[in-house]
């Protein structure tokens, strides 16, 4: 765990610059290493018409349509995700390490997965309890003895990284279903370029904009087992998704077709469109909608936004998804806790990045620890997601708490705890100028046959409200362009 | 191309188109109000009934005034044909086909909808109307200048312009059919001082007044306005016009696809008449009968479109 104490926080930018002028990592008056000449531009800033190019920056997200729609929102309601000018800068010996440890822990989501639909050797060496699959909602069955094209389950994996300080990394969790955010981390730089190629002239930042074309390359390949230049397409469930920007984002900068559950037919046994011209056929869906919404005939009756027959064709090697249905159980958050024997088992050594020490509110132990300590702790659902449902403990009043000891007494095993983590800092721009906020970071994941590889940037995530730990931009967050560093 | 993606590309130029439409409309009908004495809403009351709103504008407001009449067509969103609701699902429909449009048409567009939006938040100070319309029009403008501009000229191309020119005719002859009596000559054969101003707020309304005098050096005579409108493929609001340009955009789509549809037949079929009737005496075609046999016409073709491309569901 972090060797800070409570009220010391990490600043990626500044932490270590004391009075003195010297710091533990190398950091000096100036900043730490990777942000000095960053910050010898701040000094030469006027932070007026910085505030005002912020400004810029939103109004340019608007005309370009870069919104959200918030659930529950007013009529549909389109937001920007507030973006912060100030980069989040990773050094190259920083990341390489990150990197490793990121490859090493997607290939051993992989494993899991075509194991859990195959053998089951994890759970017959007793390291997963076989309820926690077989129980779990994101588990299914209809998977079982199926091998995807290419043996890849996650296509595109987000894994969710905080620091705690200038070494101390941890995985908070894994998105292996339909990670989003992607368009972010490349139309934040692309706006920082626009505003400031200077910057791009005095650091060498690694480019973050092929990743379109590298999940072209990447789906292809896993396609590759069935079939030569496929067609590909992105399914998303409609305008009216909170990540529907993104969906359309990727299918014009991959240049193929953009579709809605109801645009796919299967006749034949073959998965088509209906084109003006007649039909045409469709071989790998990059699907951006949940399992449950695929298909009517094999998952959710009631959905309206699915393909009746799609899994069968899927099954019978017609189609390639991506990611694999039922990829969700290994990013579960009771899965979680148990993703460093995971990490062993299949891969046979040491995980390299560390987990968040997460105690199962299923067990009656940890239940008591859990509820006598709720104060100190972040409680999350363990199928939650965006931040919703989940308690962080330093923050909230008695009777949030009460009321939240009580949910967690009536169904324990829907929470996961963990402590409340000293989340690095990375300054924003504010009226008042810098002020330090906490950040978390989501690199993307590409898998297929030929490796996994890990975009050089990612998305990072910031709480602009002063002391929150809420990154989610349902929440509240907002985000930054995020650099890593070519040395 | 996906048959969804088509029909709303068709549709989203339809949208735009209309609101182009009826922005130029409530610009005649206020500029006219403004300058005549006489009882103005008759205007208003011919602008609601063009657009086939009778009877929905009579459930909102008692009676028919200019300031009813401009927040109905502008921006009362129970209005489905209102300028905002009609901005709102041209945006609606670019967004489901993001990828099929240049990033500069995409602007154009949400443009519109963002400035259009603000500028209806509220009811409408009449101060501020005439600046309101105006950037109706030219977001409309830009958006076609886009289009022309940066988009590859294929099918997709063929698809929005199809849109905007069955739209076009739909209002072209609408805004004649509503005033067709007008347009027939009286015993006299001479127009009196207030139909004078009809026929200036119809060739207004169609952005052809000026062309119109151009031509006619400022002769006004009903027989000729009559004729400009439908008759006249100089013009690029009239009939055959529309007609011209809508034969095109399925020519080139049979290209494309390598195949004759049923819809290109019928196009074709509509311009001969519109190039018979122009050999005719404008008064012995039926003038009533002509435009309300194009209107059904005109409205078969899209259906023909549709169900040749796929575009419905």
């Amino acid at each position: 765990m972090s060797q800070h104490t409570e009220d010391h926080m990490f600043d990626e930018m500044l932490d270590g610059s004391g009075p003195d002028g010297s710091g533990p990592d190398g950091s000096g008056p100036d900043g730490r290493e990777p942000y000095r000449s960053l910050l010898a531009w701040l000094d030469d800033q006027d932070f007026r018409k910085l505030s005002k190019q912020s400004l810029q920056a939103e109004e340019l997200f608007r005309r370009i349509g870069i919104t959200f729609n918030v659930y529950g929102g007013r009529d549909g309601e389109e937001r920007i995700i507030p973006f912060d000018l100030i980069p989040r800068i990773i050094a190259g010996n920083e990341w390489r390490r990150l990197e490793r440890g990121i490859v090493q822990r997607v290939a051993a989501i992989n494993a899991f997965l075509a194991d859990i639909y195959h053998r089951q050797e994890i759970i017959r060496a007793g390291i997963v309890p076989s309820a926690l699959v077989h129980g779990n909602r994101a588990f299914m069955p209809q998977m079982c003895g199926f091998t995807p094209p290419g043996n890849v389950y996650t296509h595109v994996v987000g894994v969710d990284i905080v620091r705690t300080g200038p070494d101390d990394f941890y995985v908070l969790e894994d998105n292996a279903r339909v990670p989003s955010g992607v368009s972010y981390m490349i139309e934040n730089r692309a706006t920082m370029l626009q505003m400031f190629p200077e910057l791009f002239a005095s650091h060498r930042v690694q480019p973050v904009s092929d990743y379109p074309k590298q999940l072209f390359r990447s789906l292809a390949e896993c396609a590759s087992s069935f079939i030569d230049n496929p067609n590909i397409a992105v399914l998303t469930p409609g305008i009216y998704n909170s990540a529907y920007y993104e969906h359309s984002f990727l299918a014009d900068e991959m240049g193929v077709d953009l579709l809605q559950g109801s645009d796919l037919e299967v006749r034949g046994g073959r998965v088509i469109i209906r084109t003006t011209e007649g039909t045409a056929p469709v071989d790998v869906i990059y699907r951006r909608i949940d399992d449950e919404f695929l298909d009517p005939l094999s998952f959710n009756p009631d959905s309206v936004l699915g393909t009746p027959g799609l899994f069968d064709a899927y099954r019978s090697g017609a189609v390639m998804l991506a990611n694999a249905p039922g990829a969700g159980i290994a990013d579960d958050k009771a899965i979680y806790s148990y993703m460093p024997e995971i990490i062993e088992f299949y891969m046979g050594e040491k995980p390299l990045l560390d987990n968040i020490p997460t105690w199962r509110c299923s067990e009656p132990d940890n239940l008591a620890y859990v509820l006598a300590h709720l104060c100190e702790l972040v409680v999350k659902e363990v199928h939650g997601s965006g931040g919703y449902g989940m308690l962080v403990g330093p923050a909230a009043s008695k009777r949030e708490l009460a009321a939240f000891s009580r949910k967690l007494k009536a169904n324990p095993a829907n929470y996961v705890a963990q402590p409340t983590l000293s989340l690095s800092t990375v300054p924003i721009l504010t009226r008042s100028g810098l002020a330090p906020r906490h950040v978390d970071l989501r690199p993307f994941v590409l898998v297929s046959p030929e490796g996994i590889k890990v975009t050089q940037g990612g998305l990072t995530r910031v709480a602009l409200k002063k002391g929150s730990l809420v990154v989610n931009s349902s929440q509240g967050g907002g985000t930054k362009d995020t650099w890593v560093l070519e040395a | 191309m996906l048959g969804r993606h088509a029909d709303n590309l068709f549709w989203m130029a339809r949208y735009l188109e209309r609101a182009e439409n009826s922005a130029r409309q409530i610009q005649s009908a206020f500029l006219h109000t403004l300058t005549q004495r006489a009882d103005g809403n008759e205007e208003w009351v011919a602008i609601i009934r063009s657009t086939g709103k009778t009877e929905a504008f009579a459930g909102r407001h008692e009676s028919v005034s200019m300031a009813n009449a401009i927040d109905y067509l502008l921006r009362d969103k129970s209005n489905e044909d209102s300028v905002i609701s009609l901005l709102a699902n041209a945006r609606q429909n670019a967004r489901s086909v993001r990828t099929a449009l240049t990033q500069e048409v995409w602007q154009s567009l949400n443009e519109s909808w963002m400035t259009g939006n603000t500028a209806l938040k509220r009811p409408v100070n009449i101060r501020d109307l005439p600046s309101i319309l105006e950037n109706i029009i030219k977001g409309s403008s830009v958006f076609r200048g886009a289009l022309y501009g940066t988009m590859l000229h294929n099918d997709i191309f063929n698809f929005l312009r199809l849109g905007t020119f069955i739209e076009r005719a739909d209002n072209t002859a609408r805004i004649i059919g509503a005033r067709y009596q007008r347009l027939l000559p009286t015993a006299a054969g001479a127009l009196g001082g207030s139909d004078q101003s009809q026929w200036e707020i119809m060739l207004r309304s169609l952005a052809a007044w000026r062309s119109y005098n151009w031509l006619n050096r400022g002769h006004l005579d009903p027989s000729g306005v009559a004729s400009f409108l439908i008759f006249d493929d100089r013009m690029p609001r009239s009939l055959s016009f529309c007609y011209r340009e809508i034969c095109t955009n399925l020519a080139d789509l049979e290209t494309e696809y390598g195949r004759t549809h049923e819809s290109g037949r019928r196009a074709r079929l509509i311009k001969q008449q519109l190039e018979d009737g122009r050999k005719k005496d404008i008064h012995r075609i039926g003038l009533r009968d002509f435009i309300n046999g194009f209107i059904v016409d005109n409205n078969n073709l899209s259906l023909t479109i549709a169900a040749d491309f796929n575009l419905a569901p």
